[in-house]
């Protein structure tokens, strides 16, 4: 397994990985960010959309901030599941990641940006020829999607990272940066649904910290996570709940999932629906029913898709466990 | 050694050269001897090893050594240091690297290949396509249906059309892609059940031997006993359908090989291969030059399991790329490409028939199994009949009816893996016998040990069985697990189950015939005036640990510490012929030819001891380093005097011992399929965990007796017992190779092959039952393989008892696991899967019986196995038959029938169904 030859850039601050980043645009040279490297080297040696550039944002130390409210781009995953300051749901999603030997090298922007995965993409070059390629990287053939054939403009690969749904229900955002400027959105809103575009970073921005709101502290919640092994394994579901309670009575309620689409989903309305007369288990029986009728995945991972969608009503149950008694 | 010596040996952090090493003993008074250590001594001799199963033919060989202590293999320290080389180590002066060319399509016809665009690449040194080598190859001599690139057809994605030798990697990958082939595209298989009907360009052709124009390679039909009665007689039955996804082996080591002609025209293939002998054979037909312009070094073997046994194509590459560039060629493969010649278990359809009559008896086995062989015969020849043959074992039955047949598809070849053929049939028929004894309400263990068949008897297909453990393991695990207190009571998502397994300890008859008389393995021993001893074996050492038991066999015989023992086992230039590490044949073999060995020597050195003391041979005794009188050890010679005395006009001692299988089995066809000088007994307990909610299990504990003859390694028993639970599990639970709807392998990655982590893993107590086997080294069988086959069951009966579901698909995922609780849910009209009903279980009269029964046996079987003098007793006593004579010789009602019947083809089974077809030779005949 051979990686195709790139040039690595190694800049030591955030302005000039930016202004790495715009040099190599106006030449017309493409380029990927590297963090940790746990999910683009693997994709590389597979000659998944490689490019001609790597930058790697090792060498920038203003990335790893970690305070309760801000998180950098490059603190590592182990460092963020074992840090005081992390909210617990946080940390035990961290902590659910993959192997102890790829948190230590992966981070937080590495994973909130994880390319998207599909059975009929994350295969070898030889492997990929045999099916004559794919929608997500055609070489240049402009093959059709493998898992929804004659009917997709989008691509349906699966986003399966962990943090991205509990940082959605803490209401996180995501902090850019480029030599335009910089910008900051809901981490909600970060996401486009095209398993190709993944999300809304521009060509040569970077995203650079999250915040998350200072009063997250006092919520309470839980993240279910699907998969085959304990280990290793990406979600193959995944759901986190977040809520707020004054005294006994339960006062925010926000759930979102990962693993079954392109796109991580939020589901704040659903769960917002049921707040004001939740009546405990009743409540969390149809909202997880709801939830599973929420999300539609598609068969590109280990699991059946409707396997999933059943097992998102299980961890939705399971997430919502401690308000059962209401 | 003193004790201030010994506790310097702390392991591999000691620098090389500060290892304080054993010293061979000066003569005189040694003080480097140590006393024999009386409790390593069986009875027989004197000592003070008690022994329950009886006296052994080695007993007067033991010195109290090493046998039986727990050692560490004697290559781990170049293991854990990273010395050791595996294939991918080798790295010779002026290299090439090696990479091949694949196919795209599942089958299609190779019209034409241009490799004029890679020739033209400036780095490339040589390119070999099918024209460079034409003869065929394969592992079995009956189907050699392989070539080392394709010959007109490609089979399967990922076989072989062409290799190209480069400077470096990159511009080999390069040469790769330039290089341009025309394809027809041909319609493709992958259905095995589509492999039964005729096709239009059947994968391979048989010539006159092709059955009908269909796709099936080979097809067993076996009926033996009292066929008509069994379904008559049965009080309860039990029938299921099975489908076992296939399984890769997933060894760590990915293949990888160098191939070096040098100066004088030979070729050296440096190889991580559990069969090197096959190899050599293969090289030769393929190549053209005789076997002795070839030598084959095995590198160190990083994991085999069955999938480096064959010889394999990209070897062939390897040499030919070489022998036209004149430069050393490496190829190593990407974990892709070790799915793609694959090998692994055989994707099956098992349909499992078990009939038990109502003294609690079997009184048949109908099985009937359809393989997926994917684009290559491989082992399948004989998968095809183990599927059958190796479970008419450990249980008396009144009938075996058994159908089988292997088909080519257009997948990666399946071949032989870890407890080869075995694994799913006996999965089907442990479950199956759960299922009978919940039917006839008794407890599954006890109608196991009510029908077992004894030591020293004969299955009803006239495998001849010697030693039997299998009562012990099950009681063991009965015992150790609290099985009473917990089958059929504990809560729902609470479960235990009970698996047992039998295998092969050696096969009774080697793939290659000729020269027919050979032995099976040979040990050349060396020992010159330094008296360390240089053992030259061709068993292979694939980290099962076959140098250190062959090291300890010699090492036990002459009385010396392991350390002065040299194995030299990696080239066939120097090494004796060994038919190589499959079907759990090394140990029993090897040892026993290890020994012979070294009881040549041992004479020499007796003879010399007595010349020496003037002590007659008969009161000497071996002991460390030491030889001396039994009733006076003060009078001795060291071991080094003795053989200096040996060496007196003839210089280094030297010795050949070999080992060959007693003439076995009866002369039905396919008699020898199956047949082994001994075989292996185990018994599981799995306790599981199972979450009604989403389907997942979780294994808890383990409790895993195995009968392995008699531990020369406990150490190393343990750790193929533990590894075992481990890769039994992985197919019980994650592991398959899953094809897409598209036909294509979806998980050639070890992501996405789910091997269980450690995570995974339960607490596995190993218990080791010593059965003591007449014919094994020292009572010693396998232990390398039939450790695998209990776990599936035991997992699946555990699964049972906790939420009340048979599964008959394996792996079983928590996907599928779940849909099955859904269905029972649906059946049951509940709605929350948390209120299903545990199984439960109330005796019926039969369970006294059985126990009784069960209790008579025990007496019967321990008379059996201390007797010197025992009766015959053939499968069919426990049904009123005389046990001295095989059955269907005194009734014919008990059958021995190889052909199906024309009323059987009206209405066959799945893989029976092969039988409609006729061969072409007799097709024409007719005309």
């Amino acid at each position: 397994m051979k990686m195709p030859p790139f040039k690595l850039h190694t800049p030591s601050s955030v302005e000039e990985a930016i202004q790495i980043a715009k040099n190599l645009q106006s030449k017309k040279e493409d380029f990927d960010w590297i963090s940790g490297g746990t999910d683009l080297i693997p994709n590389y040696k597979w000659h998944l959309n490689p490019k001609k550039n790597v930058i790697s944002l090792a060498n920038i130390s203003q990335l790893t901030e970690l305070t309760e409210t801000t998180i950098g781009a490059m603190v590592r995953l182990q460092d963020l599941a074992e840090s005081d300051f992390t909210h617990p749901v946080l940390a035990k999603s961290a902590n659910s990641i993959a192997s102890i030997m790829i948190r230590r090298s992966g981070t937080v922007g590495g994973n909130i940006c994880l390319d998207t995965r599909c059975y009929w993409y994350n295969q070898t070059e030889d492997w990929r020829e045999t099916i004559d390629w794919c929608h997500k990287c055609d070489c240049g053939t402009g093959a059709d999607c493998r898992v929804i054939p004659n009917q997709n403009t989008l691509c349906v690969a699966t986003y399966q990272a962990d943090l991205a749904p509990v940082l959605m229900c803490m209401e996180a955002k995501v902090h850019l940066i480029s030599t335009s400027g910089k910008r900051e959105m809901d981490l909600v809103d970060f996401f486009e649904l095209d398993g190709m575009k993944k999300n809304k970073l521009l060509p040569g921005e970077l995203l650079t910290h999250i915040t998350i709101p200072e009063e997250i502290s006092s919520w309470s919640g839980d993240y279910q996570k699907l998969r085959q092994r304990e280990s290793w394994d990406f979600p193959e579901a995944g759901v986190a709940a977040l809520w707020k309670k004054r005294g006994e009575k339960l006062e925010k309620l926000r759930i979102a999932t990962t693993g079954l689409e392109s796109i991580p989903g939020y589901h704040e309305d659903l769960a917002m629906e049921f707040v004001k007369n939740w009546s405990g288990e009743e409540s969390i029986k149809q909202l997880s029913e709801k939830i599973r009728k929420a999300v539609k995945p598609v068969a590109n991972t280990w699991y059946t898709p409707s396997y999933r969608r059943k097992m998102v009503k299980v961890l939705t149950k399971r997430a919502c466990k401690e308000l059962m008694s209401e | 050694m003193s004790d201030e010596e010994k506790d310097e040996m702390v392991g591999y952090r000691q620098q090389p050269g500060k290892i304080s090493f054993s010293r061979p003993g000066s003569g005189g008074k040694n003080s480097f001897s140590e006393p024999r250590d009386e409790k390593m001594i069986p009875e027989s001799q004197g000592g003070m090893k008690k022994q329950p199963w009886g006296n052994h033919r080695h007993d007067n060989l033991i010195t109290g050594r090493v046998v039986g202590k727990p050692t560490s293999l004697v290559d781990s320290n170049w293991k854990v240091t990273g010395r050791a080389k595996y294939g991918d180590d080798i790295r010779l002066p002026n290299e090439l690297i090696g990479k091949i060319v694949r196919s795209p399509y599942h089958y299609a016809r190779i019209l034409s290949i241009d490799l004029s665009d890679a020739l033209n690449l400036p780095g490339v040194v040589s390119i070999a396509t099918g024209d460079d080598a034409k003869n065929k190859f394969g592992v079995l001599p009956v189907t050699k249906d392989e070539h080392a690139m394709a010959v007109d057809r490609v089979r399967h994605i990922g076989d072989l059309i062409a290799c190209v030798a480069a400077e470096d990697e990159a511009t080999a990958l390069e040469a790769v892609r330039l290089i341009n082939i025309e394809y027809e595209i041909l319609d493709s298989i992958h259905d095995m059940k589509d492999g039964l009907k005729d096709s239009e360009v059947p994968i391979h052709d048989r010539g006159e031997y092709h059955i009908g124009e269909a796709n099936i390679q080979k097809r067993v039909f076996q009926e033996f006993g009292h066929i008509k009665s069994m379904k008559k007689n049965a009080v309860a039955s039990h029938k299921k359908n099975w489908f076992f996804n296939g399984v890769n082996h997933a060894a760590t080591e990915p293949h990888a090989v160098v191939a070096d002609w040098d100066p004088s025209g030979r070729l050296t293939l440096y190889t991580p291969q559990q069969v090197p002998h096959y190899v050599h054979r293969a090289l030769a037909d393929v190549l053209e030059i005789p076997m002795h312009q070839i030598n084959v070094h095995r590198t160190f073997v990083g994991g085999g399991f069955g999938g480096k046994s064959d010889p394999f194509p990209h070897e062939m590459c390897a040499s030919i790329l070489a022998r036209k560039s004149g430069r050393p060629v490496r190829i190593t493969f990407d974990r892709e490409e070790v799915y793609w010649i694959n090998r692994g278990r055989h994707p099956s359809h098992i349909e499992m028939n078990l009939h038990a009559d109502e003294e609690g008896r079997l009184c048949g086995i109908e099985t009937d199994a359809l393989i997926d062989g994917g684009a290559f015969a491989s082992f399948g020849h004989v998968t095809t009949y183990y599927n059958g043959v190796l479970h008419t074992a450990p249980y008396e039955i009144g009938a075996f009816h058994y159908t089988g047949a292997r088909v080519w598809t257009n997948k990666p070849a399946s071949g032989a893996m870890r407890g080869h053929g075995a694994v799913n049939s006996r999965c089907a028929v442990e479950v199956g016998i759960d299922d009978i004894s919940e039917q006839l309400q008794v407890d599954p263990i006890s109608f196991r040990l009510a029908n077992l068949l004894p030591p020293h008897s004969a299955t009803i297909t006239g495998f001849r069985v010697t030693s039997i453990g299998m009562r012990e393991c099950l009681e063991r695990v009965m015992k150790e697990s609290g099985w009473k207190d917990k089958f059929r009571k504990m809560p729902l998502g609470h479960g235990i189950g009970i698996g047992c397994g039998f295998f092969i300890s050696g096969s009774g008859l080697p793939i290659h015939w000729d020269p027919n008389k050979f032995p099976h393995a040979t040990v050349h021993l060396k020992i010159d005036m330094d008296g360390g001893v240089t053992v030259h074996t061709g068993a292979a050492d694939i980290g099962q640990g076959s140098d250190t038991v062959v090291a300890q066999s010699v090492a036990e015989v002459l009385g010396l510490p392991l350390d002065m023992i040299r194995i030299k086992s990696r080239e066939t230039d120097t090494s004796p012929v060994d038919l190589g590490s499959y079907s759990s044949r090394v140990t029993f073999m090897n040892a026993n030819a290890a020994i012979s060995a070294a009881m040549e020597i041992r004479n020499d050195l007796l003879d010399a001891t007595s010349e020496i003391t003037k002590a007659p041979i008969e009161k000497l005794v071996i002991g460390d380093r030491r030889i001396f009188r039994k009733d006076d050890p003060a009078i001795g010679v060291s071991y080094l005097e003795a053989l200096h005395k040996a060496q007196e006009d003839r210089g280094a001692l030297v010795a050949s011992g070999a080992y060959r299988t007693p003439p076995m089995g009866r002369a039905h066809k396919g008699a020898a399929a199956g047949l082994a000088p001994a075989y292996s007994f185990s018994a599981y307990v799995a306790e599981v965990k199972v979450d009604v909610e989403t389907g997942q299990t979780k294994v808890e504990k383990v409790w895993a007796a195995h009968d392995c003859g008699k531990a020369l390694n406990p150490l190393a028993v343990k750790g193929q017992i533990i590894g075992s639970c481990h890769m039994g599990m992985g197919q019980v639970l994650s592991e398959e190779m899953r094809y897409g709807r598209t036909g294509n392998l979806m998980n050639t990655d070890l992501l996405d092959y789910k091997i269980p982590s450690v995570h995974e893993m339960p607490h596995v107590t190993p218990i080791i039952v010593e059965s003591n086997d007449p014919e094994g080294p020292f009572g010693a069988k396998e232990a390398g393989e039939g450790p695998l086959l209990p776990i599936l069951p035991a997992v699946c009966n555990a699964v049972y008892d906790a939420i009340g579901v048979r599964m008959n698909e394996l792996p079983i995922t928590p996907d599928r696991l779940y849909k099955n609780i859904e269905r029972k849910c649906r059946d049951l009209k509940i709605d929350d899967p948390a209120d299903l009903p545990s199984p439960r279980l109330k005796h019926s009269e039969l369970q006294d019986i059985l126990e009784k029964r069960a209790g008579e046996h025990s007496i019967r079987d321990k008379e059996r196995r201390l007797s010197s003098e025992i009766e015959p007793y053939h499968n069919g006593a426990l049904f009123g038959m005389d046990p001295t004579i095989p059955p269907d010789e005194v009734d014919e009602s008990w059958e021995v029938t190889v052909i199906p019947s024309e009323e059987y083809l009206e209405n066959p089974r799945l893989a029976g169904s092969a039988w409609v077809h006729t061969e072409r030779r007799k097709r024409e005949g007719l005309k």
